[in-house]
C-alpha cells in the first residue's frame, strides 16, 4: 500500500517537472537566477554567439569563407569550432535542453508548415540577424541580458523591439487579407511517447557526457555552460518563455502575461548582476592585469539609432518567424520546422553582418566610440543604485502599461 | 459535454501553423460565424491549447475543450 503512495507520488514529481506547462514567472524566476549564474560562472549567455558561429560555417561549407573576405577580416583560414566556441557550446546547451523537456513532455514532433510559412522562415530569420548585428545582440544579448548587464544599449532595442512588433503585427494583418498563396496544408509526424521519451534520456546522457568530455584542460568552463544554458531551455520550453510575445500579445489580444514576467525576469536579474559586477570593478587579476573586461562584459556600443533601428528589424523579423532569439531556438528543439529554416538564415545575416560591422569598424570599441551610437555602462553615470532604480522604474512602468492595456484595450490594434 | 459529437459549423485548418498564427486565423474565422455557433480548430502548435482558451476567455466567447486526433487536435470554440 505505502509502495503504491510512494509510486504516485514519484509520479506526480515526474509531472511537475517534465510534463507540466510551468508558469511565466516561475520561468521568469529560473531565467534570471541561471543568467547569474552564467555571468558568475564564466559570461553571460545570448544566442546570437551561436548562431552566427554556424552561419560561418555554412558559409565556409559554400566555399565563400576566402571569397567574401572572412578569412581577411577574421585571420582565419575556418571559423571558429563550433563543439569548443563558448557562444555555440550555448546554442547547443539550449536547444539540447528544449529537445530534452519537449521530449519528456511528450511536445515533440516533427511539424512541417505550411509553403507561405517556408518562405517567411527564410526573409524572418535574414531580418533578424540585421536586426541583430545592429543592436548589439538579439533579445537576449541585445535587451534581455543588456539592461540586465547594466548597459544602455538594452534601452535603446527595447524601444525598436516595441515598434517593430507592431509594424510586424501589422504585415501579418495585412497578409492574411491578401495572401492566399499556401497558407495550408502543414503536417505533422507524431512520435510515440516511449520513443520520445527514449530520445529525451539519450539527449540527456549526451547532455552529461558532452559536459564531462569538456572537463580538462583550458575548456572545462565549457562543461558549466553546457549545463547552465540547457537547464535554461529546458526552462523556456516548459514554460513557453517567448519574449517576443510580450511585445506582441499587448497589440494582438491585450494578454499582459509574457510581459510582465519578462519585467520581473529582468529586474531580478538586474539586482543579481549588480551585486556580482560591482565586485570586480577596479580589480586586477594574479599577473596584474585589470579585470574591467568583467563589468565590460555585454556593454555595447549601440545605445543609439543601432539599437533601435536594429530593434525594429529584429521584431519584424521574430513575428513573422513565431520566435526570438531564444524562441526561435527552443522551437527548433520541440521540431518546428519553420524554425529549422529560420535559423541558418539567422545565422547567415548575422554572420555576414558581424563581418561587415568588423570589417568597416561600425561598433568601435569602448574606448574610440561607436558609429551605431554609444556605449554606456549605466552605473558610471548613476552609480549602481541610481541604475537599479532606473531599471525599476522601467519595467514598472511597462508593467504598469501592459497592464493597463490588458483592462481597456487601448492599445490594441484591430485586424 | 462529448465532444466527439458536437458538429461545428465552421471548421478552420491551422496544421503546421506556429504561434501567433493559429490565433490570428481564429480571430479572424470567428468573425465570420453567429453568436452561439461553433468553430472547430485543427491545429498541431502545442502552444494553442493554452494560448486559444486564454484569449477565448479574454475575448466572451467559450471554449469548449479539445480532443487528440491522429498527427493534430481538434479545439472547439463557441461564439460569445
Amino acid at each position: 500500500m505505502s509502495d503504491n503512495v510512494f509510486a504516485a507520488k514519484a509520479k506526480g514529481l515526474y509531472q511537475i517537472l517534465c510534463q507540466d506547462n510551468w508558469g511565466k514567472n516561475t520561468v521568469a524566476i529560473l531565467v534570471a537566477l541561471l543568467s547569474i549564474l552564467m555571468l558568475v560562472w564564466d559570461r553571460p549567455w545570448g544566442a546570437v554567439g551561436a548562431v552566427r558561429n554556424w552561419g560561418e560555417w555554412i558559409i565556409y561549407g559554400t566555399g565563400l569563407w576566402d571569397l567574401l573576405g572572412f578569412a581577411d577580416v577574421y585571420d582565419s583560414d575556418t571559423p571558429k569550432a563550433f563543439l569548443t566556441h563558448s557562444g555555440s557550446v550555448i546554442g547547443i546547451g539550449f536547444i539540447g535542453g528544449a529537445f530534452l523537456s519537449a521530449c519528456l513532455g511528450g511536445n515533440f514532433a516533427i511539424r512541417i508548415p505550411p509553403k507561405l510559412e517556408m518562405v517567411k522562415a527564410v526573409f524572418a530569420g535574414l531580418f533578424m540577424g540585421a536586426g541583430a548585428t545592429l543592436a548589439g545582440g538579439c533579445n537576449v544579448g541585445g535587451f534581455y541580458n543588456a539592461i540586465g548587464n547594466l548597459s544602455a544599449h538594452g534601452f535603446a532595442m527595447m524601444v525598436g523591439l516595441i515598434i517593430g512588433a507592431i509594424i510586424g503585427l501589422k504585415y501579418v494583418y495585412w497578409e492574411m487579407e491578401n495572401i492566399s498563396w499556401g497558407v495550408s496544408g502543414g503536417k505533422t509526424i507524431d512520435l510515440p511517447v516511449a520513443l520520445q521519451i527514449i530520445f529525451g534520456i539519450a539527449a540527456l546522457v549526451a547532455l552529461l557526457a558532452g559536459a564531462y568530455s569538456y572537463s580538462n584542460g583550458d575548456i572545462e568552463k565549457l562543461g558549466g555552460i553546457l549545463l547552465i544554458t540547457a537547464l535554461l531551455g529546458y526552462a523556456f520550453q516548459r514554460g513557453r518563455w517567448c519574449m517576443i510575445q510580450g511585445f506582441r500579445e499587448p497589440h494582438m489580444t491585450g494578454n499582459a502575461k509574457m510581459a510582465k514576467s519578462v519585467a520581473l525576469s529582468i529586474a531580478i536579474l538586474a539586482v543579481g548582476i549588480a551585486i556580482v559586477k560591482s565586485k570586480y570593478v577596479g580589480l586586477s587579476d594574479m599577473n596584474g592585469n585589470s579585470m574591467d573586461y568583467f563589468w565590460q562584459h555585454y556593454v555595447r556600443g549601440t545605445f543609439g539609432w543601432g539599437g533601435v533601428v536594429g530593434g525594429i528589424l529584429f521584431a519584424f523579423g521574430a513575428i513573422q518567424a513565431g520566435g526570438c532569439g531564444t524562441g526561435t531556438l527552443w522551437r527548433v528543439g520541440e521540431g518546428q520546422i519553420k524554425l529549422w529554416i529560420v535559423t541558418p538564415f539567422f545565422g547567415l545575416s548575422c554572420a555576414v553582418g558581424s563581418m561587415l560591422s568588423r570589417k568597416y569598424n561600425w561598433e568601435g570599441s569602448i574606448d574610440e566610440g561607436s558609429s551605431l551610437g554609444s556605449y554606456v555602462y549605466l552605473p558610471h553615470s548613476l552609480g549602481y543604485g541610481g541604475t537599479l532604480a532606473l531599471i525599476f522604474l522601467v519595467m514598472g512602468a511597462w508593467y504598469l502599461i501592459v497592464a493597463w492595456n490588458e483592462e481597456t484595450n487601448k492599445l490594441m490594434l484591430e485586424m | 459535454m462529448d465532444l466527439n459529437s458536437i458538429k461545428p459549423d465552421q471548421t478552420l485548418d491551422a496544421k503546421g501553423l506556429s504561434c501567433p498564427m493559429p490565433l490570428l486565423r481564429t480571430k479572424k474565422a470567428i468573425n465570420g460565424i453567429n453568436s452561439g455557433q461553433i468553430l472547430e480548430v485543427l491545429g498541431t502548435d502545442p502552444g494553442s491549447k493554452n494560448d486559444l482558451p486564454s484569449w477565448c476567455e479574454r475575448s466572451g466567447h467559450t471554449c469548449l475543450g479539445n480532443v487528440d486526433d491522429v498527427g493534430f487536435f481538434r479545439i472547439f470554440i463557441k461564439k460569445g
